[in-house]
């Protein structure tokens, strides 16, 4: 059964949520504190599937305890819920670290489509993770789960980017954003397509917000993020993935 | 862009004095060469003090209109909170009535979840519709007789159901009986947002007296105590301002749009009578007075 975090101070929003999620056979743990949930996302306690996240929090707010989170390794897929709809909260929500983004008042099909979108991802990443812990020593992963170019190597079962000793840990939608980027490899892809492919985003959305997925994966894949030259910008259109490095 | 705001403030400010500095000293300099024209010397002194204090003013004036606009997106972001929290429970609500079978018992805490809501969303309407025609000062009073007791009785009783909290809890003191004239729904949205505050800014521990009695003759003064956070001493004129809330936890941990001690404060001033409030600082809880004329 997938464990489901709800971090909301609105009681009755709360309540709500947490009937419906148990009514589509969930297990549900409600917190109404920024403290309070990262309290419960500390490593050592019961680990949970999926977060929900509301921004305004007393005390530690979401955009906080998202980025908090993130800085502490933890990957949890975090969906924001907001009554902020400002392209520039939503912005913030996603540089914070979240990997999806609905603002109040939503509808309830939309968010559990949302919350079953981001499970079946990680159910995806967890069904082609190998058994075997050891990295780089167990038998090679699935060819879509690992990639190497250059002295880089993608694992996106374990969400994690080695460049020659260095280990990244990505998000979710970093990898996904990379993943999408591969495989067109050669080919430029525009933010719209990325929007939708990725986000499943369909409406007019801001597509600025790619831009700083990609200013954050070039820090990881570029050797000089100034002067890309793997992730490379195709003016007007969007992005171009080279996977051998250009002289 | 609260760090922005603030750049732009010390700019404007380093703008002013900079410029006030200049002045001085290209008079000085005027000085020093003209002294021996003592017309030109006083016509000279008096232009200076005029651009010295149309710069000082200016500045003024300038770091004031940032700070109201920065007040301003506040309020924006709290309406927007507060208007759009209750219509997404609510529609939570009906859209879960709609799709699940719910069994009769929750179904019932549904339908009131709802109306707790719906009563929620009508307050902050109504309390930013009353800033809306408190702002209009060509607006006239509908003026009557008022029984304050009944009227701070009923808002008691209201906010006691609204809050659930017992008798014991938010106590109401009645002094001797007065008649003040006034605006029923101003006099009523005043004495209701002083014992709303109370209540909501009490937390978990709600002890709040509400209290009445007669001062200088020809006033009536109702107190509201509470045991919540206290206020800060510089804080205690500010909380009245438009849009105003202090900052830090409390405001966060309390939601609200800044809106209702403004309202209290203008009711009483259009009624005659005045709004303050009393506190020995954080931690030691507050003391809102609403005074009034009376009639006899």
């Amino acid at each position: 059964m997938s464990r489901i975090l709800v971090v909301e101070d609105e009681r009755h929003l709360a309540e709500g949520l947490r009937f419906n999620l148990e009514a589509e056979g969930y297990q549900v743990e409600v917190v109404d504190t920024g403290e309070a949930a990262l309290k419960v996302l500390r490593p050592e306690s019961q680990p949970f599937d999926v977060v929900i996240l509301d921004v305004m929090l007393p005390g530690v707010d979401g955009f906080e305890v998202m980025s908090e989170m993130r800085q502490r390794g933890q990957f949890v897929p975090t969906l924001m819920l907001t009554a902020r709809g400002h392209p520039d909260d939503v912005l913030r929500g996603f540089a914070a670290g979240a990997d999806d983004y609905l603002t109040k008042p939503f509808e309830l099909a939309i968010l559990i489509a949302r919350l079953s979108g981001l499970l079946r991802r990680r159910e995806w990443l967890r069904a082609s993770m190998n058994p075997v812990t050891e990295p780089l020593a167990g038998p090679p992963a699935l060819p879509d789960e690992r990639f190497v170019f250059g002295d880089k190597s993608m694992y996106f079962d374990r969400l994690e980017l080695h460049v020659r000793e260095q280990v990244f840990p990505l998000t979710l939608m970093e990898a996904n954003v990379l993943r999408y980027l591969i495989r067109h490899e050669g080919k430029p892809v525009s933010r719209k397509a990325m929007l939708e492919e990725v986000w499943g985003l369909h409406e007019d959305t801001d597509t600025r917000a790619i831009d700083n997925f990609i200013v954050r994966l070039r820090r990881y894949i570029e050797d000089d993020a100034t002067h890309p030259r793997h992730l490379l910008t195709v003016r007007g259109v969007g992005y171009r993935f080279v996977a051998a490095s250009l002289p | 862009m609260v760090a922005g705001r603030q750049k732009s403030i010390a700019f404007f400010i380093a703008l002013g004095a900079g410029l006030i500095c200049v002045i001085i000293l290209l008079y000085v300099g005027w000085v020093l060469l003209n002294w021996r024209h003592g017309i030109l010397l006083v016509l000279g002194a008096l232009l200076m003090a005029a651009i010295v204090s149309g710069v000082v003013l200016n500045t003024i004036f300038l770091v004031r209109e940032i700070r109201r606009n920065a007040q301003h997106d506040a309020f924006i972001n709290a309406v927007t909170h507060e208007l759009k929290t209750p219509i997404a429970s609510i529609r939570l609500y009906l859209e879960t009535l709609q799709t699940r079978a719910v069994d009769d018992a929750k179904r019932l805490e549904f339908y009131s979840i709802m109306v707790d809501d719906s009563e929620r969303l009508l307050g902050t309407i109504e309390q930013v519709l009353r800033t809306g025609r408190i702002g209009v000062s060509s607006r006239r009073l509908n003026v009557s007789r008022i029984d304050l007791g009944g009227v701070i009785e009923r808002c008691v009783e209201r906010v006691r159901t609204l809050h659930k909290v017992s008798a014991e809890a938010l106590a109401y003191r009645p002094g001797p009986p007065v008649t003040v004239v006034g605006d029923p729904e101003e006099v009523q949205a005043a004495v209701s947002n002083l014992i709303d505050n109370a209540v909501k800014y009490s937390g978990n521990d709600v002890r709040v007296t509400v209290e009445t009695a007669k001062v200088d003759g020809n006033y009536v003064a109702l107190r509201v105590t509470d045991h919540g956070p206290g206020i800060e001493k510089t804080e205690l004129k500010r909380i009245f301002r438009r849009f105003y809330r202090v900052p830090g936890a409390v405001a966060t941990r309390v939601k609200g749009t800044g809106l209702g001690l403004y309202i209290v404060r203008s009711v009483a001033k259009r009624h005659g009578g005045r709004a303050w409030a009393e506190s020995e600082g954080p931690g030691h809880g507050a003391t809102f007075v609403l005074k009034l004329p009376i009639v006899k």
